[in-house]
């Protein structure tokens, strides 16, 4: 029978993510793994990351309004109290089908918007908003000798005020970045345990789905 | 149920095309918009602001137009996945209840499905392991209980009723 194949269908996750969250998904997963690890703080190529993760995020919180069911807020708003319920089933080894992000998968993905927007606030903070054009020009200014751009930049923020401010988002920016690191290794242990419950490839939904014959 | 790879895979590289195009228009805007906001700073009130405004604002409306009309894009291929699911299954149903009113055996059944999706004898024997005239005679008996004169006609049975109308009038006038 066609009708209750298509309505099982629909209680299930996507067998595939649409191609905006795929997309978003990774572009911002592989820019703070990279800015984690490997390149320097206030660097353009970090800067620039930063800068891809906000855009990233921007689409991906317009598409949180705007996009098909599933990859719409609505279809997951944030419910500790569910999201606690549905750890209990996975420790008890039955779970419940969501048709989009589980509970706690949910939660999971608002803490990191959150923890993203908080880092690319005070990364913006910290850089006087500059865009990466602009750090590069002022890169090049000082690599050619004029120093101005330095002395503009530390004349700005003379008060003490400001100072603390700025020390105050360094410090916020590092940690909640280092946030981030154990809530991806959270994602990623939570993907695994949820996979062998529900006996089902997770992963490849946000690759490239299922390959069809 | 195999879906019909051409349309799946086309509406895939469609839809991924059309994210990759709105990603990089997201990109281009939000740095254009903080180049704006800094200029914004030096001198809000010069005419370079006020266009430099006004473009910032076409593009974020751009985003979110082509937001929506590939949330429609990726929604319309969707319901036509479905539709042809249903169509598919509800089609499979009808043959199966008919195969049942014309009382074929399990062995028919199969070699009338073999038979309606297009293959021919030799194919429909290997596919069974059987040979080529055990699969002749169990179409002829297939034909002779659905009353129909060979193959054509067999599967016209079913294709018939989706066709609407009938006979087309220019056709039948043509025929008489």
């Amino acid at each position: 029978m066609a009708t209750p194949r298509t309505l099982a269908a629909s209680a299930a996750p996507p067998s595939l993510w649409d191609p905006v969250v795929r997309l978003t998904h990774w572009g911002i997963a592989v820019s703070v793994l990279l800015n984690a690890a490997l390149d320097e703080g206030g660097s353009l190529l970090h800067v620039s990351l930063g800068w891809l993760v906000m855009a990233l995020l921007l689409l991906r919180l317009v598409w949180g309004v705007l996009g098909p069911a599933e990859a719409r807020f609505s279809a997951f708003p944030p419910n500790p109290v569910a999201a606690l319920r549905h750890l209990g089933q996975l420790v008890s080894g039955r779970v419940r089908e969501h048709p989009s992000h589980n509970p706690a998968g949910a939660m999971m993905a608002y803490a990191f918007w959150a923890c993203l927007a908080l880092v690319t606030v005070t990364g913006l903070y910290m850089t006087g908003g500059a865009t990466p054009m602009q750090v590069a020009a002022e890169k090049a200014a000082v690599a050619s000798g004029d120093w101005s751009a330095l002395i503009k930049e530390s004349e700005g923020e003379s008060s003490d005020e400001d100072r603390g401010l700025r020390h105050t988002a360094e410090e916020v920016h590092e940690v909640v970045a280092n946030l981030l690191l154990i809530l991806a290794a959270l994602h990623v242990a939570g993907v695994l345990v949820e996979a062998r419950a529900m006996r089902r490839n997770l992963v490849a939904p946000m690759v490239l789905g299922h390959r069809r014959k | 149920m195999t879906a019909s790879p051409d349309i799946v895979s086309a509406g895939r590289r469609q839809t991924a095309a059309l994210s990759i195009f709105l990603m990089v228009q997201t990109l281009g805007t939000v740095f254009f918009v903080g180049d704006v906001i800094g200029d914004l700073r030096a001198d809000p009130l010069s005419a370079h602001f006020i266009f430099e405004a006004m473009v910032t604002a076409a593009l974020v409306l751009g985003i979110l137009f082509g937001t929506f009309a590939l949330r429609r894009t990726i929604e319309l291929l969707r319901a036509q996945d479905q539709a042809l699911a249903v169509a598919r299954g509800a089609l499979s149903d009808v043959i199966d209840r008919q195969f049942q009113t014309w009382a074929l055996t399990p062995a028919e059944r199969d070699v009338g499905f073999l038979a309606l999706k297009g293959l021919d004898v030799a194919e429909i024997a290997e596919l069974r392991g059987a040979a080529q005239g055990t699969v002749r005679a169990q179409l002829t008996r297939i034909y002779s209980k659905a009353g129909v004169s060979g193959r054509a006609q067999f599967a016209a049975f079913f294709v018939e009723d989706l066709l609407g109308e009938g006979v087309p009038e220019a056709a039948a006038q043509a025929a008489q």
